[in-house]
């Protein structure tokens, strides 16, 4: 046991699996003095189902299906980028169609996964309405995601050359009407958490990260644009349709937790724009897949690349390696929780009070399953 | 950045430069020269930022190819450094004083593969798995089916099925979406 | 939470010297668990050696049923998400499918809850600590197991870290199949475990002291580290 434990300076105290703060199945083991911490350590392995040894069973179709369950909240970017990379790879163009389709459900998904996460920031404070509010407004989401693709949570849409159904008729006015409801809401949200004294005395000062450490730990998201650099994968390495899209990169100042939050809360509303900027300006007519081999017995040349895309967290990327047989030869997903979730929160704990360590992880936006996969 | 990877191909004996996308850039190292062509990247070119690091195992060679993926940020360009490793031996050069969160990057190699980083801290703490007495899990010659069936048994009268050939079984060769 | 963990010398890096004041100290711990002395040999299935005895239910038919009628409208959930299938607990307790109307609230501890929703796949790591949760919760207790991946291993059946049949481990009184199931599958299902606990055939905690040995071996064979979740009290 360490020294201070036995003089009885330092308690140690896990904050386990089953805790209503943590996010996601991660434990934290940290040491206390008083109520602050002096330092900590994250576990991780309590969701580990070994994707990247399962996809090297898989044949190319098969992977779709694994590789949406890596992040619950947000799976289509999963899909998305593993579809780009051995698009990459193959050397197939998709169609213009598809790649609008592709970025509305990506926004979709953004603007989902961002409604539960400003919701479960306050619910760490212990504040139980917003919450509510968020979770039933992501179920408008969910509908329109069960409308086009069939599932709820885990879609499957997005597959190599395109998508798998074409947009429903009257999609668009059914669209606009949910987002409509949801910014009916957005007062009532700004009200309640960002006018709200003590939302404003949790988080204003506290969880501050350095801006040295943005290019020494690779951090990337919300973290970076709440202090102010203008960072966007989707402006910084354009993808899909994002470069014929109009919008400003959402900014806040302070580095801290309550600057995070308004970074998200301003992504909710370019989501918004940003989805009916894309029902406005994409083609109604062409192609929603290109025509692909035999998927059960496609061979795809040997290469290796790395793909990117802005996921609700961060950067999220993926390194996959082919070798010209009908499997991926290895597929290595890079998720933004694995910096910010392992390194980055170890590094902020000591001097945290114990009372702001679950504010902070939902702040991070640590998401377990991406650092173990 | 062609000059750098020509400096790379010059300074440290670089092979193979070639461009996966335009801003993405690709290069092979010798073993021994990797981590400092890493180390000079990082301290006088703009590439600071470690965004990944990973691993493939080549079974078939004998070799676990090592890839570091380095990213400027400002100028938005990426380059993969790859390396071949021995696979009997496996060790290579540590970046964790580099870069902190290569020691995450690193802890989880030395669990899942089994490559050793000498100098790099939480060598041999386990990252992901517990009271895990296998080999590491992550190399091609591990199993999994073989584990599963010792260890986690399933219920009976379960049957399985090849899609590849189950679906032509079934439906004939119009099952399939695309000829 | 193994013992490997904190007492890892690498955590002892880069501390501070702890300040003498000369006030007053609790006695020195033994530095390591082992030269603590033991005492009689225990029964390591059990804590503190003491195993419970299953409860009997031999009651007065009526008080019986009473008993279950209450105990069925007003189950309390622990929240303790397991695996993906718990993205679906959060709409469940929204106004839209709302299941506060079956007297069915999200509690934050296992002592205060008396439903265990397994949602979906199972690490094994994660499943020490399930079996310790679950063994946290007083009796009457039930299992829920969502998702196919409770039932025959779903999606991840062939990956060497997540258990594929979860009855071997835990006993389980209902499973919802499904990837993941809706909100309103849970409902039929919680529908569906409300009558079986009316009839009194929901008796998985029953089953699970009365042949503890048969789980705790199934449990062996997974956890062999030497900690195993013993709390059965």
């Amino acid at each position: 046991m360490t020294r201070r434990i036995t003089e009885s300076r330092e308690v140690q105290l896990w904050f386990g699996p089953q805790h209503p703060g943590i996010t996601g199945n991660m434990a934290m083991q940290v040491f206390l003095e008083g109520d602050t911490i002096t330092r900590g350590k994250t576990h991780v392995g309590y969701l580990h189902r070994a994707f990247e040894k399962l996809m090297e069973r898989r044949t190319f179709i098969q992977s779709f299906p694994i590789v949406c369950r890596i992040c619950v909240p947000e799976p289509d970017t999963n899909e998305y980028l593993l579809a780009a990379a051995v698009e990459e790879i193959a050397g197939i163009e998709i169609p213009e169609k598809a790649k609008w389709i592709r970025t509305l459900v990506l926004e979709m998904s953004r603007l989902a996964s961002m409604l539960m996460v400003l919701g479960g920031q306050a619910g760490t404070m212990g504040n139980g309405v917003p919450p509510q509010w968020m979770i039933a407004l992501r179920d408008y989401i969910l509908d329109r995601f069960e409308e086009l693709t069939g599932g709820r949570v885990y879609h499957m849409y997005i597959v190599y050359g395109g998508v798998r159904r074409d947009l429903p008729p009257g999609f668009a006015e059914r669209m606009e009407e949910n987002l409509r409801r949801i910014e009916e809401y957005l007062p009532y949200v700004d009200d309640v958490i960002f006018d709200n004294a003590v939302f404003r005395k949790r988080t204003i000062g506290v969880g501050v990260v350095p801006e040295e450490w943005v290019d020494e730990m690779g951090l990337s998201g919300p973290i970076v644009r709440a202090m102010g650099i203008p960072r966007d994968t989707r402006k910084d390495w354009p993808y899909l349709a994002y470069p014929e899209l109009d919008f400003d990169v959402a900014l806040a100042e302070g580095s801290d937790i309550y600057a995070r939050a308004l970074v998200r809360r301003k992504e909710i509303q370019q989501s918004i724009d940003l989805i009916r900027q894309i029902l406005a300006k994409m083609p109604q007519d062409g192609p929603y897949c290109a025509k692909l081999p035999n998927m059960m017995t496609w061979k795809v040349p040997p290469g290796q690349t790395y793909v990117r895309a802005e996921a609700t967290r961060g950067e999220m990327g993926y390194f996959v390696v082919t070798d010209g047989s009908d499997r991926i030869r290895r597929v290595h997903v890079r998720g933004p929780s694995y910096i910010h979730g392992v390194s980055l929160l170890e590094r902020m704990l000591p001097g945290t009070n114990i009372a702001d360590l679950s504010a902070l992880m939902v702040s991070l936006q640590v998401c377990p399953p991406e650092i173990e996969r | 950045m062609k000059t750098i990877l020509a400096e790379l191909e010059t300074r440290f004996g670089a092979t193979g430069a070639r461009f996966q996308r335009d801003d993405l850039a690709s290069i092979d190292l010798p073993a021994d020269r990797a981590v400092p062509a890493v180390t000079w990247l990082k301290e006088h070119t703009p590439f600071v930022q470690l965004n990944h690091m990973s691993v493939v195992d080549w079974i078939e060679d004998g070799q676990f190819q090592v890839t570091w993926l380095v990213t400027d940020p400002r100028g938005c360009r990426s380059i993969m450094v790859n390396t071949r490793i021995d696979r009997e031996r496996a060790t290579c050069d540590s970046v964790a004083d580099l870069w902190p969160q290569a020691v995450t990057y690193e802890q989880e190699i030395n669990e899942m593969f089994g490559i050793d980083f000498p100098g790099s801290p939480r060598m041999g703490v386990p990252f992901i798995l517990e009271g895990w007495k296998d080999m590491p899990p992550m190399r091609r010659d591990f199993d999994t089916v073989k584990y599963v069936a010792e260890h986690h048994p399933h219920r009976p009268g379960r049957k399985h099925h090849d899609p590849r050939t189950y679906v032509g079984e079934r439906f004939g060769e119009k099952g399939y979406l695309h000829d | 939470m193994s013992d490997r963990d904190w007492n890892d010398p690498r955590l002892e890096e880069a501390l501070p010297p702890v300040a003498d004041d000369g006030g007053p100290r609790p006695p020195r711990l033994p530095a390591r668990i082992e030269d603590i002395p033991a005492h009689a040999p225990i029964d390591d299935t059990c804590f503190l050696g003491a195993r419970k005895m299953p409860t009997p239910i031999g009651l007065p038919e009526a008080v019986q049923r009473i008993k279950n009628w209450i105990r069925a409208r007003s189950l309390w959930v622990m929240a303790y998400g397991t695996g993906c299938g718990s993205i679906e607990l959060r709409p469940l307790a929204t106004a839209r499918y709302d299941m506060e109307r079956f007297g069915i609230v999200m509690r934050p501890t296992p002592r205060q809850s008396n439903v265990l929703i397994v949602s979906g796949y199972l690490a094994v790591k994660s499943l020490k600590r399930v079996v310790r949760s679950y063994e946290q919760m007083p009796s009457p207790k039930w299992l829920v197991g969502l998702g196919s991946c409770t039932i025959n291993g779903g999606m991840y059946w062939d990956s060497y870290n997540t258990i594929n049949r979860l009855d071997l481990y835990l006993p389980v009184d209902i499973y919802i199949a499904g990837c993941m199931p809706r909100p309103e599958a849970l409902l039929a299902g919680f529908d569906r475990l409300m009558k079986l606990i009316d009839r009194g055939e929901a008796n998985g905690w029953h089953h699970y002291l009365e042949n503890l040995d048969w789980y705790k071996a199934n449990q062996r064979k997974l956890f062999d580290d030497g900690d195993m979740p013993d709390y059965n009290w």
